[in-house]
C-alpha cells in the first residue's frame, strides 16, 4: 500500500508499522526501546508522530500503516512529548548517559534541555562478576530490549523486568546477576542496551585465564563503583 | 506481552494448573514472603524460566510486603481518604506501633496499606487477616483484637424491571440454547450496542464480533473482575451476590463467539470473590448449566476463577491477561488486540463483570428491551451506580443513564451525612475527572460528563465534602497513580513520579510546568492509567487552584 | 556502536562453527577491542554466540607462536623464516627425493581459508606430486559428504537455514545445536516456540528437546534402525510422496523390500525407543507441509555414519521432503570451513568441487593451469595416513591448523604414527600436542588475521577479512603455503588470496560466478553460475547425477563397532560444550574458562548410585585403549547406560579412550560409540591421563 510521510510517498507492505514506513521515506523518528531484531514493543513513547485521522500523536512502532495514510514526523505536538520524553529519562539516571550511546544520540538530535522535572534516581547497583557483562543497573531506563533479545533473540529467558512503577528495573536470572542465571554469554543485552547499562567489559587489558580486574576499563567511562 | 512465554504457558497449562502467580501467592501465604527457592520450585512447576517468575514476584503488591502471623492492613482507598484524610492509617499504625510496611520483631504482626477494599460505603476500612472490618470505629475493633466482619448494605433498582440486580436463574442461556443460532445473540448483543462499563465504554458486541471472526484452535472469554478503582465497589457486589448471573453472561459470551472456556479474574482485596464464585460454579455443574453439553444442547463451557495479587493496572485488559496467565501485569502495546491473541495467544474477548452481566437479560428479553431501560438518552441499558460513605444512603444503585448527579446524589443516596455539604464528586474511578458542586446538574451519561472532563467510568461516586484539602487530594491521587504505574511506558513510569514529588514536597509547584507534564502523560502514555491520570488534576487545575498551593 | 572509540571496523566471517556468522570486528591500536555481530549476516541477522562475540582474547595471547621453532639435538629453538623454510625445502626435498612424492602427506585444516585449503592442496599435488592431502572434516562431516554425493549429486546442504523458519516439521538427528550451533540452535528455538514442531533423535535429552513435540533417546550407534523404522512407517502407512518417487528417484523397490522387517517394534528391540513413538515421528515428519532434516556429528561419526546419512536421504526422497521451501536437508557443519576445506580439494580422492582425481579431463585441466604433471592416483586419508607412517612408508607430514594428537581417535596410535616420521612440519598459532613431535614449527595467523573466504554449512561463500596483523613474526598462512611452495620449485603465482579465489573459479565450473566483489557482504550460495546468480536451494527440479535421479539406498542396519560388555559396561558419547570450541586452542585462552574450566562426566543418577559416584567426584574411565580421570556430573540429561563428556581441554585427553572403529566408506573414526568402565577414584592420583593399559 502506499503512505505519504512528510511529503513523500512510500509503498509499504501489508501489516508495516509508521515506523517502518518513515524508515523507508527517509525520515528521522526518535526511538529507545525499539530493535529492528525484536517486536515492536511501545514503551518509550519516544517515537509520536502525527497521523491523518488522529487527534492525537501516536507511537510510530506500534501503530500500522492504512493505505493512503498521512504520516508527519515533525508534527510539534508529537515531538514536544517525545521531547519530554527524554528528558524524563535522563532525570532518572545518576548521571548523564555517555555521548557515544543511543540514548545520548537521541537526547541531542532532539535538543533536550532541562531537566523541567528533576527529581529522584536510580540507586547505584553493579554485577561485575562475570568476564564479559558488567551491568549498572542504575542506567537502565526498563526500555526492555535486553529482555526482549533474550526473550525474542536468543530464547534463553535469563533476563526479567522487575518491580513496578520508578522502581522497574531489569534482573538477570533470580537477581542474582548473570553469573547465576541461565544466561549463555551471548552478549545480545549488551549489543542492543541504548544506555550502557549492560556493556561488554573490555578485553584489550585482561590476562589469559585469570579474568579482568574487578574494574578492568569497560567501552564506557567508568563510575565509581560500590 | 512475549509470545514466547506466553506459548511456553500455552504448552505446559492443564486445565486449571495453578499459575506461576498462583504457586508464588501460595508460597508467600505459606510463609511470609518469596523465597529464592519459592521461585525456582514455581517455575519448575509453571514451566516458565525462573528469571520470569523472578520478575512476577517482584511486581505484585501481595508478593513484596512483608508479612507477619497476623498482617493488618489498612485500607488507602479513595473513599477512606474522603472519611479521614488518611488520619485513620496513621492511628492504626501507631496502634500497632508500626510504621507501614513494618513487622514486629517476633514477626507476630505485620501492617501494611491495601489500596481499597470495596467498603467504600463504610469507612475506613481495615483488613486483619481477611477480615474486613469497616467504619468509624475500625481501627478501635482492631486494635483491640476482636475485628468482626463488617456489614454490606443491600442494593437497590430505581427500575421496574432490574437488570443488574436481578438474581441470575440462567434463563437467558436456556433461551439461547433453544432458540438462538451463536450468529443470532451476536447480532442481538450487536443491536442493544452494550458499551463496556469497566471505564472504557467500547462496544461489547466490536469485541465480541473480532473474537468469532478470528482463527484460533481455542477461543477464551475472560471476565475482568479487577475492580481496582479506589472508591468502588459494584463489581464486588455483583460477584459476591449475584455471581450467577456474571457466569451466565460469561456462557453466553462463550455461546456467540465459539468460546468452550471462561475465566474470571477477581482481586485478592476481595477475599469473599473467588469462594463465592467457586461455589456458584460447583453447583451450575451440578445443575448442568456448565461443563459439557450444557442442557443436551451440544455446547460446553466452563469457568475458571483466577485471583490476582494486588496491582490496579492489571485491570487494563492486555494486564489483566498477562495476569491471569501468571506473568507480570503490565500493559502491551495493542495491536495484537486480545480478539487476535489473547489467553494462550488465541482470540479472547475480555469484558468487565458488569458488562457480561447485562447479557442475560439481552438474550431473554431482545435488544429493544434492553434499549427502552434507559427512556431518557440514547444510552441503552441500566447503570450501577455506588457512593462513598460521605452520603446518607451509600450503596450499590441500579439507575438508568441520563439523571442528573444532584438527584443521584440527593434523592438517591439521600444527600451528604451530618450535615455536610458537597465540595465535589470523583466519578467514575481514580481517571475519572473531579465535578465541584456547581456542576451538580450535569447527566449521569457518557457525553453530558465528558463535557465537563469527567466521566461514566465504572460508575462509582465518589464524594469530597467542603473540609477537604485539595493539595491532600491531589498528593493522595498521585500517591495512587505512581504506586499502581506498571512501570512498562516512560511517561507513566517517571512522569507520575515526578508530578509526585511536585506536589509532595511542599514547596510551590510551578503550574506551567505541571501542565507540561500532564500533556506529556495525556498524550505519550501507553494505557488509560497514564493517560488518564490528568483528568482529575486539570479538573483541580480548573476549579480549584488556589487551594493547589501552586507557585504565584 | 561509537565508531570515535576505534579506529577502524572490519566486516568479516567468524571463525568459530559451521553457521557463518558475519562479524564486525572493532579495531583500536592493531589490537581486537570489541567484536558485534552484523546486522545483515544472512546466517546469523544481527546476533551471535559467545565465542563469536567475546573469544577473540586468544588472538594476543602471551602464548602465541611468534617465531619459527627448529628442533635441534632434539630441542626446538627459535629460528629466522628463512632458516625454516631451508629446513623444510631440504627435508621434503630429500624425502620425495629417497622415497618418492607419496612419501610426504599434509593436512589442511577446516578451520582455514578456502585459499589457504587450495594452496595446500595445490601443494602437495603440484610441487610435492602427491595425492596425500586430507584436511580435519575426515573425522567429522566426511560422511556426510560421501553419502549426499550418493543420494543427490552434489556434497552440501540442499536449502539454507532459512528453510528452518518455513518448516512445519524439523528432525534433529545427533545435534545439539544449542551448544554447538549456538546461533542456529537460537533460531531453531524461535522457530519451535513459532509452531515448528521439533522431533530430537539424541542418546541425551538435548535443551531443544524441551521445545520440542516429541524426543526420542536411542541406544548409541543404532540411528539407522531408528531411521529404517521411520521409514518403514512411512510405506506402511501410505505417507509416501507415491509421484515424486516416480518421477524424481530410483531404487525405491529394493529400499521397500528391505524396509520390511524394520516394524516399530522391532527398532523398538533395536534401539530402545518405544514403538508408538516411532509411529509418531513418522507420521509428524511425512504428515508435515514441509519438513526439514537436520543433523551433525551424533550421525557421522560412527562406523556406519554415512550410511545413515543415505538413510536420512532415503526418508526425505520417500516423502519428497527435499528442494522445498521448509524441506531441506542441512547438516549442521562443525568446524567454521568444514564445508569450504572439501570444497576445494583438500581430499585425497578429489579436486575442487569434489571431481575424482582419477578423471582424466579434470586433472588434465588442473596439469594444464599448473604446468606439472598431476598424479592419478588417491592418496591416503588421515587414518591411512597414520597407519603409513607406523608402516615406515610415510616420512614426512606438514600439518597445518590441526592438532591431531588430541583430536583424532586412538591418541596412542597417532602419537606412534608422529614419532615415526622422518620429518615433521606443524603451522599453528599456539604450540600443541601435535608439535611436540614435530621438526619445524610455523607461526600462522587466525581467522582474525588473514583474508579469504569461508563456505558456511548452507554452502555460503563469505569473506574473511584481516582485522589485525599476525603477531610478531607470525605470518598468514596463505603466504608461508605459497612460499614453501615456491622453494619446493612450484611457484603458485598468487601475489593475494584474491587471485586464488579468482584461479579457483576459473577452475571449478561449481563455482564459476564466485568473485569477492560479488559475494560482497551477502555471500554466494554455490553452485555459482557465471552471471554470478547462486543457489539458496537445490534439487528443485533434478538432482545432481547423470540420471538427475534422486537414489535410494537399501541399507540394513549394523551392529556398531562397539558394545558394552560385562568388562567395559557403560557407553561413552562424546560432544561439545557451548563455551568451548573443538580442542580449545582458542576458547581455553579466552576468559571462557571462567565460565567453564573442565571437562565433565555426564553420568545418570541410577549409575551413579550404582558405581558409588556422586556429583563432582573424580572418577575413572577406562576403555579398551586407554584410560583418563575427570569429574563426574550426575544429571538426569543423559540415560542410563550412558556416559557424555566433552574434549575441549588436553588435560583430559578424552579421545585416548576411543579406538580404531571407523565409518566403512570414509573412515570418519567412531568416536560416539565406545565402551567404558566408570569408578570412582578413591585417592586423588596425579591428575595425568594415561596411555593405553592394557
Amino acid at each position: 500500500m502506499q503512505v505519504t510521510v512528510d511529503g513523500t510517498a512510500v509503498q509499504v507492505s501489508d501489516g508495516a508499522t509508521v515506523l517502518e514506513a518513515a524508515k523507508r521515506a527517509g525520515s528521522w523518528v526518535p526511538t529507545l526501546c525499539f530493535d529492528e531484531r525484536q517486536a515492536p514493543f511501545g514503551a518509550c513513547r519516544a517515537c509520536m508522530v502525527a497521523v491523518d485521522g488522529s487527534a492525537k500523536p501516536v507511537p510510530a512502532c506500534t501503530t500500522l500503516c492504512r493505505e493512503g495514510m498521512v504520516i508527519d514526523t515533525t508534527d510539534p505536538t508529537a515531538r514536544r512529548v517525545a521531547t519530554a520524553v527524554v528528558e524524563l529519562v535522563l532525570s532518572e539516571l545518576p548521571s548523564a548517559p555517555a555521548p557515544h550511546t543511543e540514548l545520548a544520540a537521541v537526547a541531542a538530535k532532539l535538543g533536550v534541555e532541562g531537566p523541567r522535572w528533576p527529581g529522584a534516581t536510580h540507586p547505584v547497583a553493579h554485577d561485575l562478576r562475570h568476564p564479559y557483562l558488567a551491568f549498572e543497573h542504575e542506567l537502565c531506563i526498563s526500555c526492555g530490549r535486553c529482555v526482549r533479545a533474550c526473550d525474542e533473540v536468543q530464547g534463553t529467558f535469563a533476563l526479567t523486568a522487575v518491580g513496578r512503577g520508578f522502581e522497574a528495573n531489569v534482573a538477570a536470572g533470580i537477581g542474582s546477576g548473570f553469573l547465576e542465571s541461565a544466561c549463555v554469554s551471548c552478549g545480545a543485552c549488551a549489543d542492543t542496551c541504548p544506555t550502557d547499562a549492560i556493556t561488554e567489559r573490555l578485553l584489550l587489558d585482561g590476562g589469559n585465564n585469570g579474568g579482568p580486574p574487578p574494574d578492568a576499563p569497560r567501552l564506557r567511562r567508568r563510575l565509581s563503583t560500590n | 506481552m512475549s509470545r514466547n512465554l506466553v506459548e511456553l504457558i500455552r504448552r505446559h497449562d492443564q486445565a486449571a494448573a495453578p499459575t506461576a502467580l498462583d504457586l508464588l501467592k501460595a508460597a508467600a501465604e505459606r510463609h511470609g514472603s518469596v523465597t529464592a527457592d519459592d521461585v525456582r520450585d514455581a517455575a519448575a512447576a509453571s514451566g516458565l524460566p525462573e528469571a520470569t517468575v523472578y520478575g512476577v514476584a517482584t511486581f505484585y503488591d501481595d508478593l513484596n510486603e512483608p508479612r507477619g502471623d497476623r498482617h493488618v492492613r489498612a485500607c488507602s482507598g479513595t473513599a477512606c481518604f474522603a472519611a479521614t484524610a488518611g488520619r485513620h492509617i496513621a492511628e492504626l499504625g501507631a496502634g500497632l506501633g508500626l510504621d507501614v510496611d513494618g513487622v514486629k520483631g517476633d514477626g507476630s504482626v505485620s501492617f501494611g496499606e491495601v489500596v481499597c477494599l470495596g467498603f467504600c460505603h463504610s469507612s475506613p476500612a481495615v483488613i486483619d487477616g481477611r477480615t474486613v472490618v469497616a467504619g468509624a470505629d475500625a481501627v478501635q475493633t482492631v486494635l483491640a483484637g476482636a475485628p468482626a466482619p463488617a456489614a454490606e448494605p443491600d442494593w437497590v433498582s430505581l427500575l421496574e424491571q432490574p437488570v443488574l440486580t436481578r438474581s441470575g436463574d440462567w434463563s437467558g442461556l436456556a433461551r439461547a440454547l433453544r432458540e438462538l443460532e451463536p450468529e443470532q445473540l451476536l447480532a442481538e448483543v450487536e443491536a442493544a450496542e452494550v458499551r463496556g462499563r469497566g471505564g472504557a465504554g467500547f462496544p461489547a458486541g466490536v469485541k465480541w464480533r473480532f473474537t468469532r471472526a478470528a482463527t484460533g484452535a481455542d477461543k477464551f472469554i475472560v471476565a475482568n473482575g479487577d475492580e481496582g478503582d479506589p472508591g468502588s465497589y459494584i463489581d464486588k457486589y455483583l460477584m459476591e451476590r449475584n455471581p450467577q448471573l456474571v457466569l451466565e453472561g460469561m456462557a453466553l459470551a462463550g455461546y456467540a463467539v465459539g468460546a468452550a472456556h471462561g475465566y474470571i479474574l477477581v482481586r485478592s482485596e476481595y477475599p469473599l470473590s473467588k469462594p463465592t464464585l467457586d461455589a456458584t460454579i460447583a453447583k451450575a455443574h451440578a445443575d448442568g448449566w456448565l461443563g459439557s453439553d450444557i442442557q443436551g444442547s451440544g455446547f460446553d463451557f466452563d469457568i475458571t476463577v483466577v485471583e490476582g495479587a494486588g496491582s490496579y493496572v492489571v485491570g487494563e485488559e492486555t494486564a489483566l491477561l498477562a495476569c491471569l496467565q501468571g506473568l507480570r501485569g503490565t500493559v502491551s502495546a495493542r495491536p495484537p488486540f486480545p480478539a487476535e491473541r489473547g489467553v494462550h495467544g488465541m482470540p479472547t474477548v475480555v469484558n468487565n463483570v458488569e458488562t457480561l452481566a447485562n447479557i442475560p437479560y439481552i438474550a431473554l428479553r431482545g435488544a429493544q428491551a434492553y434499549h427502552d431501560l434507559s427512556p431518557d438518552t440514547k444510552t441503552a441499558g441500566s447503570k450501577l451506580v455506588c457512593f462513598n460513605e460521605r452520603f446518607s444512603r451509600p450503596t450499590v444503585y441500579e439507575v438508568p443513564f441520563g439523571m442528573s448527579m444532584r438527584r443521584l446524589c440527593d434523592e438517591v443516596a439521600g444527600g451528604m451525612r451530618d450535615g455536610h455539604t458537597v465540595k465535589a464528586l470523583q466519578i467514575g474511578g481514580p481517571l475519572g475527572g473531579i465535578l465541584p458542586a456547581h456542576l451538580l446538574d450535569t447527566a449521569f451519561d457518557f457525553e453530558p460528563l465528558a463535557a465537563h472532563g469527567c466521566m461514566v467510568g465504572h460508575g462509582s461516586i465518589v464524594a469530597f465534602d467542603e473540609d477537604m484539602d485539595m493539595r491532600a487530594l491531589t498528593v493522595h491521587l498521585l500517591e495512587f497513580g505512581a504506586h499502581e504505574s506498571c512501570g512498562k511506558c516512560f511517561p507513566c513510569r517517571i512522569g507520575l513520579r515526578r508530578a509526585h514529588e511536585m506536589f509532595s514536597a511542599g514547596t510551590p509547584v510551578d503550574r506551567e510546568r505541571f501542565e507540561q507534564l500532564l500533556e506529556t502523560l495525556e498524550l505519550g502514555s501507553l494505557c488509560a492509567h497514564g493517560s488518564g491520570m490528568p483528568a482529575p488534576l486539570r479538573s483541580l487545575l480548573t476549579h480549584f487552584a488556589d487551594e493547589l498551593g501552586l507557585a504565584s | 556502536m561509537d565508531t570515535e572509540r576505534f579506529d577502524r571496523t572490519v566486516t568479516t566471517t567468524c571463525g568459530y562453527c559451521g553457521v557463518g556468522c558475519r562479524l564486525e570486528a572493532h579495531v583500536r591500536q592493531g589490537r581486537i577491542l570489541s567484536i558485534s555481530p552484523a546486522s545483515d549476516g544472512p546466517a546469523n541477522r544481527g546476533h551471535t554466540c559467545l565465542k563469536g562475540r567475546f573469544a577473540h582474547q586468544f588472538t594476543r595471547s602471551r602464548e602465541r607462536l611468534t617465531t619459527p621453532l627448529i628442533r635441534e639435538a632434539g630441542e626446538l629453538r627459535p629460528a629466522s623464516w628463512e632458516e625454516a623454510y631451508a629446513r623444510i625445502a631440504s627435508e621434503l626435498g630429500r624425502i620425495k627425493r629417497d622415497h618418492g612424492p607419496d612419501a610426504i602427506a599434509g593436512l589442511a585444516s577446516s578451520r582455514a581459508t578456502n585459499e589457504d585449503c587450495y594452496a595446500m592442496a595445490r601443494l602437495m599435488r603440484a610441487a610435492i606430486g602427491t595425492n596425500n592431502i586430507d584436511n580435519c572434516s575426515r573425522v567429522c562431516h566426511s560422511p556426510t559428504s560421501f553419502a549426499m554425493r550418493k543420494s543427490f549429486g552434489l556434497s552440501g546442504a540442499t536449502g539454507s537455514f532459512d528453510d528452518i523458519d518455513h518448516a512445519d516439521v524439523a528432525i534433529l538427528i545427533g545435534v545439539n545445536p544449542t551448544q554447538g550451533h549456538p546461533v542456529v540452535g537460537a533460531r531453531i528455538k524461535q522457530a519451535a516456540l513459532r509452531g515448528c514442531k521439533l522431533i530430537t533423535i539424541d542418546p541425551r535429552r538435548i535443551e531443544l528437546a524441551d521445545y520440542g513435540a516429541l524426543h526420542l533417546s536411542p541406544r548409541p550407534g543404532t540411528n539407522a534402525a531408528v531411521v529404517l523404522g521411520l521409514c518403514h512407517v512411512v510405506a506402511r502407512d501410505g505417507l509416501t510422496d507415491a509421484d515424486f518417487i516416480a518421477q524424481r528417484t530410483t531404487g525405491y523397490e529394493a529400499l521397500a523390500e528391505l524396509l520390511g522387517s524394520y516394524t516399530p517394534e522391532a527398532v523398538e528391540e533395536i534401539t530402545g525407543i518405544p514403538a508408538a513413538d516411532i509411529e509418531r515421528a513418522a507420521h509428524m515428519y511425512a504428515e508435515a507441509g514441509s519438513a526439514s532434516l537436520l543433523w551433525g556429528l551424533g550421525v557421522t561419526e560412527h562406523k556406519y555414519g554415512s550410511e545413515v546419512v543415505q538413510l536420512l536421504c532415503n526418508l526425505a526422497l520417500m516423502t519428497g521432503k527435499v528442494g522445498k521451501p521448509g524441506s531441506a536437508l542441512l547438516p549442521l557443519r562443525g568446524q567454521n570451513n568444514v564445508q569450504g576445506s572439501s570444497d576445494m580439494g583438500a581430499l585425497p580422492d578429489t579436486y575442487t568441487a569434489y571431481r575424482p582425481v582419477s578423471d582424466e579431463a579434470t586433472a588434465r585441466q588442473f596439469e594444464q593451469a599448473w604446468g606439472v604433471p598431476l598424479s592419478r592416483r588417491k592418496g591416503y586419508t588421515i587414518p591411512q595416513m597414520f597407519d603409513a607412517a607406523i608402516a615406515g612408508d610415510l616420512k614426512a607430514m606438514y600439518i597445518f591448523g590441526e592438532d591431531v594428537a588430541q583430536t583424532d581417535p586412538d591418541t596412542a596410535h597417532v602419537v606412534e604414527a608422529l614419532e615415526n616420521l622422518e620429518f615433521l612440519v606443524c603451522q599453528d598459532i599456539f604450540e600443541n600436542e601435535t608439535s611436540k613431535y614435530a621438526d619445524v614449527i610455523l607461526p600462522a595467523s587466525s581467522f582474525l588475521e588473514k583474508a579469504g573466504t569461508f563456505v558456511n554449512a548452507e554452502r555460503r561463500f563469505q569473506l574473511v577479512e584481516p582485522a589485525i596483523d599476525p603477531p610478531g613474526g607470525a605470518r598468514t598462512d596463505f603466504e608461508i603455503i605459497t612460499t614453501v611452495s615456491k622453494l619446493l620449485g612450484h611457484d603458485m603465482g598468487f601475489q593475494t588470496p584474491w587471485d586464488c579465489l579468482d584461479e579457483i573459479a576459473r577452475l571449478t565450473p561449481q563455482y564459476a560466478g564466485v568473485s569477492r566483489e560479488r559475494i560482497g557482504r551477502h555471500g554466494l550460495q554455490w553452485p555459482v553460475r557465471p552471471d554470478g546468480s547462486d543457489s539458496p536451494v537445490l534439487y528443485d527440479t533434478f538432482f545432481d547425477n547423470p540420471e538427475e535421479l534422486g537414489k535410494f539406498a537399501a541399507l540394513p542396519y549394523k551392529e556398531p563397532g562397539d558394545a558394552a560388555d560385562d568388562e567395559f559396561p557403560l557407553i561413552l558419547v562424546t560432544g561439545r560444550v557451548l563455551q568451548h570450541y573443538n580442542a580449545g586452542t582458542m576458547t581455553r585462552r579466552t576468559n571462557n574458562v571462567e565460565l567453564v574450566d573442565r571437562d565433565v562426566l555426564e553420568v545418570h543418577p541410577q549409575d551413579a548410585a550404582k558405581l558409588w559416584v556422586s556429583d563432582g567426584d573424580l572418577v575413572s574411565l577406562r576403555s579398551r585403549v586407554g584410560r583418563i580421570e575427570l569429574e563426574a556430573h550426575v544429571t538426569e540429561r543423559i540415560q542410563p547406560g550412558h556416559v557424555f563428556t566433552t574434549f575441549h581441554f588436553p588435560e583430559t585427553r578424552t579421545n585416548l579412550l576411543v579406538g580404531q572403529s571407523a565409518d566403512v566408506n570414509t573412515s570418519c573414526p567412531e568416536y560416539k560409540v565406545v565402551a567404558v568402565d566408570v569408578r570412582p577414584v578413591s585417592e586423588h592420583p596425579a591428575y595425568v591421563p594415561q596411555l593405553a593399559v592394557v
